[in-house]
């Protein structure tokens, strides 16, 4: 299988929590990497005390390249994306993009979220034209992309409609365009696709997997689905609840363009396999107090 | 079917026997969906006039019901020779109604102008204050609790004051009724301000909108439905204010009217003074809320 599977070091020796911390996922040149997390922690204080909604992220991605955070509810992998989208202030660490730290939102940067989250008083053209006139660039200069990127993802004919004349799926593909609208560099996806039914998912994870083909930007998409990680992705991050870590990084071997046959190939299906072992390791660990 | 001449085999008279069975129950498959577009249309006309008649019915029956009412009380106020004074039949409203119109339409004017004016006002002013508690931690904290206190005090107790600090004129019925229609307008536009999802206010700030764009592009087209139901009862609240300021102290509108003519024992008239605040409060009403089904439909997320 030519996977390289740079597993974490497991649990021994004095320091349990500090094997976790360093998961082999750093670029050699830490610099030239187009996202890097440097010891990014968030911890929320509540009344009962501190709680560490993200441990110790710690990892580079180039540029172009396709990442899933793959990890179960509550393991903190929401709060790592609005970090690195700037939402979410960062307790302890750093993280840059391209040479500079992340310090607030960015506009070159798309979002897409669980809700489609549109305008329901707008048409589907104008929502995805909102990122434009909201950063008031030259509304004339993307109209082209918008009606482009509805043709991509089979919306041509719904322009003029509302969203509450569409469907489920097909008002997230509105989404879609309009966090590709403004031509992010990174794109950042939180479980874009884990409110829609399973033929709708199947149907948008062709969808994104199609546009990719020719967009390669670079991404972050966050999900509880095996699957859907190894099909979208270039690259696995595997994260854990209680405490969250990252606890294996995973290069696919996938090449791009992908078809849906992708998922019925042996190599997948152990890809697979092997990601639902590492959750459910992650599961059967002590609970080990916060590093730090 | 050109295939009959090219037929000399068994095998292929079967094989042609099998495509004329096909195409049989092609033809009956497009004969039986024709049949069920035609029972489709049918039944969608069917619908269209089952619709109908639940409009008719419920636009009928409320009405047969309010003129089984007013024909009870004209026949029972007849019947056993109710004294005018104290319940004069329909019938002798209307004849008042007529009579006085022009007396009734005098006292009619000041009652609208102000309730329209006070209604206006408490508006803007509503809207503007749910803005300023809706975009200021600091001023939330110190007025809501303030707006909510004067929300639930009885308001109409507080008339006479009115009538103190603004005088005699119309200016004590004016604020008295701002006064009395203002709460709703800030409870009801607050909540439109505030109810918006999390995620979109979420992606406002991804996409770097300032508070000001994230308030007029999202925040405000959101709240607009509310700020119309919220105006609704503003509405009538408006109309109460200034009767109650009619009936403390004034010399013209249709409290006023209503208090003379009690004053008077002129019963008829003082229900004909209320059937005309009644046809402008429902007119007014009327007015609101046919907006407000329109911001619905403009800015709600589901149809109708």
């Amino acid at each position: 299988m030519d996977v390289t599977v740079n597993p974490a070091p497991p649990a021994s020796g004095d320091d349990p929590a500090a094997a976790w911390r360093h998961p082999a996922s750093v670029l050699p040149d830490r610099a030239a990497a187009y996202l890097s997390l440097r010891h990014a922690r968030k911890v929320y204080q509540t009344r009962t005390g501190d709680v560490e909604a993200v441990g110790m992220a710690d990892f580079d991605i180039a540029a172009g390249e396709f990442v899933s955070i793959l990890g179960p509810s509550g393991c903190g992998k929401s709060t790592l994306l609005s970090m690195v989208g700037g939402l979410e202030s960062v307790t302890e660490g750093e993280i840059w993009i391209e040479g500079a730290r992340v310090t607030g939102p960015r506009r070159d940067f798309g979002y897409i979220f669980q809700d489609p989250t549109l305008l329901p008083w707008k048409s589907v053209l104008d929502n995805v034209l909102f990122p434009i006139r909201t950063q008031k660039r030259p509304v004339a200069d993307y109209e082209g992309e918008a009606h482009r990127l509805l043709e991509r993802v089979g919306l041509a004919e719904f322009k003029t409609l509302r969203p509450r004349e569409l469907s489920g799926g097909m008002r997230q593909r509105v989404a879609l365009c309009r966090g590709l609208i403004n031509d992010p560099r990174l794109m950042l996806m939180d479980e874009p696709f884990s409110a829609l039914d399973a033929i709708s998912r199947d149907d948008m994870n062709l969808a994104l997997v199609r546009l990719w083909d020719s967009y390669q930007k670079t991404a972050l998409f966050v999900t509880h689905s095996i699957r859907e990680a190894v099909f979208l992705a270039d690259r696995v991050l595997v994260m854990t609840a209680r405490p969250s870590r990252i606890v294996a990084d995973l290069r696919l071997p996938f090449a791009r363009p992908r078809d849906v046959t992708l998922q019925d190939t042996p190599e997948f299906n152990r890809i697979c396999a092997w990601l639902r072992d590492q959750i459910q390791a992650g599961y059967g660990r002590p609970i080990q107090p916060p590093a730090g | 079917m050109q295939a009959v001449s090219l037929v000399n085999s068994p095998a292929d008279a079967a094989a042609l026997s099998v495509t004329q069975a096909a195409t049989r129950a092609a033809a009956q498959a497009a004969a039986q969906s024709a049949a069920q577009s035609a029972a489709q249309a049918a039944s969608a006309g069917a619908a269209r006039r089952r619709a109908g008649l639940l409009t008719l019915r419920r636009l009928v029956l409320p009405v047969l019901a309010a003129a089984l009412v007013l024909a009870v009380w004209e026949i029972g106020t007849r019947w056993a020779q109710v004294p005018e004074v104290l319940l004069p039949p329909p019938s002798a409203v209307l004849d008042r109604l007529v009579n006085a119109f022009p007396l009734l339409m005098k006292h009619a004017w000041p009652t609208i102008w102000q309730s329209l004016a006070g209604f206006a006002i408490a508006t803007v002013l509503g809207i503007t204050l749910a803005t300023l508690l809706s975009a200021s931690t600091i001023i939330r904290e110190t007025l809501y609790p303030n707006v909510v206190f004067f929300q639930l005090i009885p308001k109409i107790a507080l008339a006479p004051l009115f009538v103190v600090w603004f005088g005699l004129g119309p200016e004590a019925r004016l604020s008295f009724s701002v006064f009395v229609s203002f709460f709703p307008v800030v409870i009801a536009t607050l909540a439109g301000l505030d109810n918006v999802e999390r995620d979109l206010l979420r992606l406002c700030r991804a996409l770097t909108a300032s508070n000001w764009q994230t308030f007029v592009s999202v925040r405000l087209p959101h709240a607009m439905p509310y700020i119309f139901s919220g105006m609704k009862i503003a509405s009538t609240f408006a109309i109460i204010g200034v009767i109650v300021g009619e009936f403390i102290t004034s010399r013209a509108g249709l409290g006023y009217l209503i208090l003379f003519a009690s004053a008077q024992a002129e019963t008829a008239l003082i229900l004909a003074s209320i059937s005309v605040l009644c046809v402008f409060g429902l007119v007014f009403y009327g007015v609101v809320a046919l907006c407000e089904r329109w911001t619905i439909e403009r800015f709600g997320d589901r149809p109708r």
